[in-house]
C-alpha cells in the first residue's frame, strides 16, 4: 500500500502543480476553436463533394466530436521526453536517484497527474466548441463514460512510448528528433486527423497492429459510437501494449542505468 | 568507532570517444584513482578539489548512482551501487543547483510528499516537521509557493526537506551557491548545529572556503582523481598561519599544477 501511496501522492502533487498553468486554457480555447472550425470546413466540403451524409458510418457532427477528443488527447500529451532529456543532460536525475523511488514510475506518476489536468481543462473547452459546431452526439453520456474508462490506459500507453524515446537521452543526449517522429506517428497512425476506419482496409490492418490507435482513435471512437464490446476490446488491446511497452521501458532503463554517466561538475 | 563511510581503493575509469576526422578513437580517462578513506559517524567532512578533480564522481559512487570500475565502499553498512534503494532511506542529499521542491507549490506540500516517499509514520512526521520548521525558521513562508521565495529561503527549505526522514548521513553539494552573506551564514549555522545536535554525518563539497571553515572539522582534497590532503581544518589552519584557508587551498591546488603531491 505504501508503494501505491507514494506514487499516488506524486500524481496528485503534479496535478496540483499544473493548476498554475490554468491561464493556458485561454490559449487552448483559441487554438481549438480555429482548428476545429478548419476541420469542420474541410469535412463539410468532403461530405458535400461525395454527396453522402456518412463516411464509414460517421456523420459530419460525429467527425467533429471525434476530432475534438483526439485534439484533447494529443494536446495533453506528455513532455516526458524533454524532461528526461533535461534530467540526463544537466545531471538533475541525481535528485531522484538518491531517493527511494523508481525513476520511470516517478515520471509516470508525475505525468499522469499533469496529463489529467491538461486533458480536463482542454476537454471542457473542446466540448463547448464541438457542442456549438455540431450539437451533442447521441448517447453522449454513455460515450463520455466509456471514454473515461478507456483514458487511463491510453495515458499510460502514451507515456510509455515517450518514455522509451526519452530514455534514448542516455545514449543520444538529444532526443528531439526522435520525439518529433514519434509524435507525428501518433498523430497519423493514431487517427488524430481522421478515424482509422476511413483508411483503406489493408492500411487499417497495419495500423490496428500498432499501439498508436489505442491511444487516440480507440477512446475517441467510443465517444461517438459507444459500444461495450468495442470498449472491452480496446481495453484488452491497451493492456497488451502496456505490458509490451512497459517491459521494453524496464529493459531499456536497466541498460541506461548501467551506462549512466552524469553530466555536471 | 563506527564508520559512516568506508572507501577502499575506489577507482572509476571512463571510456571517452575522440573524433579524428571521420574515425572515432576510444581512450580512457581515470576520474578516480584508487581512493581510500573512512569517515566516522557524526563527523562533518569537506570534500574539495578543483573542477574536474573527481569529487562529483566519488560522491556519485558513494550514493550508488555510479558503479566503480574497481574498489569497495560501504556507506552506513550498505554497498551503495548494490543497495541504493535501501540506503536511500538513510541518506539525504542537497544539490545546490538542483531543487527537489515543487516549484509552483509551497514547500510544505513537498514535505507532505516526502513523508509518503519515505514511508514516514504520521505522528513522527508531524513532530519532525514542526521541529525543522521551528529550527530552520520556515514558518513565515512554508505556505508560499517556492517560486516566490528568495534563494536563501529556498535553500533553507531544501536542507530541511533533506532532513525530514531523519537521515544518518547528508551529502551537501554546493549548498550555499548563489546565496548572499547573511543567508550563507544562516545556512552554515543550521547545518553545523544539526551535525552537532543529531550526530548527523555531513559530507560537504563546496568551492566556498567559508562553508568549509564553518561546517567542517576535517577536509580532504582530491585532485586528478587522487587524495592529496586529508587533515583536520584546525591542523590545516595551524600549518598555514598568516594565510587564509582560501589561500592555503589555492596554494595546495597550485602545487598540484606543477607536481604530483600524493599522500
Amino acid at each position: 500500500m505504501s508503494f501505491l501511496r507514494k506514487y499516488a501522492a506524486l500524481a496528485w502533487i503534479s496535478a496540483r502543480s499544473n493548476f498554475a498553468y490554468a491561464g493556458e486554457v485561454g490559449g487552448r480555447l483559441m487554438f481549438l476553436s480555429v482548428i476545429l472550425f478548419i476541420f469542420m470546413c474541410v469535412w463539410k466540403a468532403a461530405f458535400a463533394n461525395a454527396g453522402q451524409d456518412r463516411f464509414a458510418g460517421y456523420s459530419l457532427d460525429e467527425i467533429i466530436w471525434y476530432l475534438a477528443l483526439t485534439e484533447c488527447i494529443m494536446m495533453s500529451s506528455p513532455r516526458v521526453t524533454a524532461l528526461i532529456d533535461e534530467d540526463v543532460r544537466t545531471g538533475a536525475i541525481a535528485v531522484q536517484l538518491v531517493r527511494p523511488l523508481s525513476y520511470p514510475l516517478y515520471r509516470l506518476a508525475s505525468n499522469f497527474g499533469e496529463q489529467t489536468v491538461k486533458f480536463a481543462s482542454t476537454a471542457l473547452v473542446a466540448v463547448a466548441i464541438a457542442w456549438v459546431l455540431g450539437g451533442p452526439p447521441s448517447n453522449f453520456g454513455t460515450g463520455a463514460m466509456m471514454v473515461l474508462i478507456a483514458l487511463p490506459m491510453a495515458f499510460v500507453l502514451d507515456f510509455l512510448g515517450y518514455m522509451l524515446i526519452g530514455l534514448g537521452a542516455f545514449w543520444l543526449e538529444d532526443t528531439t528528433g526522435l520525439m518529433l517522429i514519434y509524435s507525428r506517428l501518433t498523430m497519423i497512425a493514431g487517427g488524430m486527423l481522421m478515424p482509422l476506419d476511413l483508411f483503406p482496409e489493408p492500411v487499417q490492418a497495419i495500423l490496428n497492429a500498432l499501439p498508436f490507435g489505442y491511444i487516440v482513435c480507440g477512446p475517441a471512437r467510443l465517444l461517438v459510437h459507444p459500444d461495450w464490446v468495442s470498449l472491452v476490446s480496446l481495453l484488452w488491446h491497451q493492456l497488451f501494449w502496456v505490458v509490451v511497452m512497459g517491459t521494453a521501458v524496464a529493459l531499456v532503463y536497466r541498460l541506461a542505468l548501467n551506462r549512466i554517466a552524469l553530466n555536471g561538475g | 568507532m563506527r564508520h559512516a563511510v568506508e572507501v577502499e581503493n575506489l577507482r572509476k575509469v571512463y571510456e571517452v570517444k575522440k573524433r579524428r576526422g571521420f574515425k572515432s578513437v576510444k581512450s580512457e580517462v581515470v576520474s578516480v584513482n584508487n581512493v581510500s578513506f573512512s569517515v566516522p559517524e557524526g563527523q562533518a567532512l569537506a570534500f574539495v578539489g578543483p573542477n574536474g578533480a573527481g569529487k562529483s564522481t566519488t560522491i556519485r559512487m558513494l550514493t550508488g548512482i555510479l558503479t566503480p570500475t574497481s574498489g569497495e565502499a560501504r556507506v552506513l553498512g550498505y554497498t551503495p551501487w548494490k543497495d541504493r534503494a535501501k540506503m536511500a532511506f538513510h541518506i539525504g542529499a542537497v544539490f545546490g543547483q538542483r531543487s527537489q521542491l515543487w516549484y509552483h507549490l509551497p514547500a510544505g506540500d513537498t514535505f507532505d510528499l516526502l513523508a509518503k516517499i519515505y514511508n514516514l509514520d504520521k505522528f513522527d512526521y508531524r513532530r519532525r516537521r514542526a521541529e525543522l520548521v521551528e529550527r530552520f525558521d520556515l514558518g513565515p513562508f512554508l505556505d508560499i509557493p517556492v517560486r516566490r521565495l528568495s534563494l536563501g529561503q529556498r535553500m533553507r527549505a531544501e536542507v530541511a526537506a533533506s532532513l525530514l526522514h531523519g537521515p544518518r548521513l547528508i551529502l551537501l553539494d554546493e549548498p550555499t551557491i548563489g546565496l548572499d552573506i547573511h543567508a550563507r551564514q544562516q545556512l552554515r549555522e543550521l547545518i553545523r548545529d544539526w551535525n552537532r545536535r543529531e550526530g548527523l554525518t555531513v559530507f560537504l563539497t563546496s568551492h566556498d572556503t567559508g562553508d568549509i571553515e564553518s561546517v567542517a572539522e576535517r577536509v580532504m582534497i582530491i585532485n586528478h582523481g587522487r587524495l592529496v590532503l586529508d587533515e583536520t581544518v584546525d591542523s590545516l589552519r595551524k600549518r598555514n598561519t598568516g594565510r587564509s584557508l582560501e589561500d592555503a587551498l589555492a596554494h595546495i591546488y597550485g602545487l598540484e599544477m606543477h607536481q604530483a603531491v600524493v599522500l
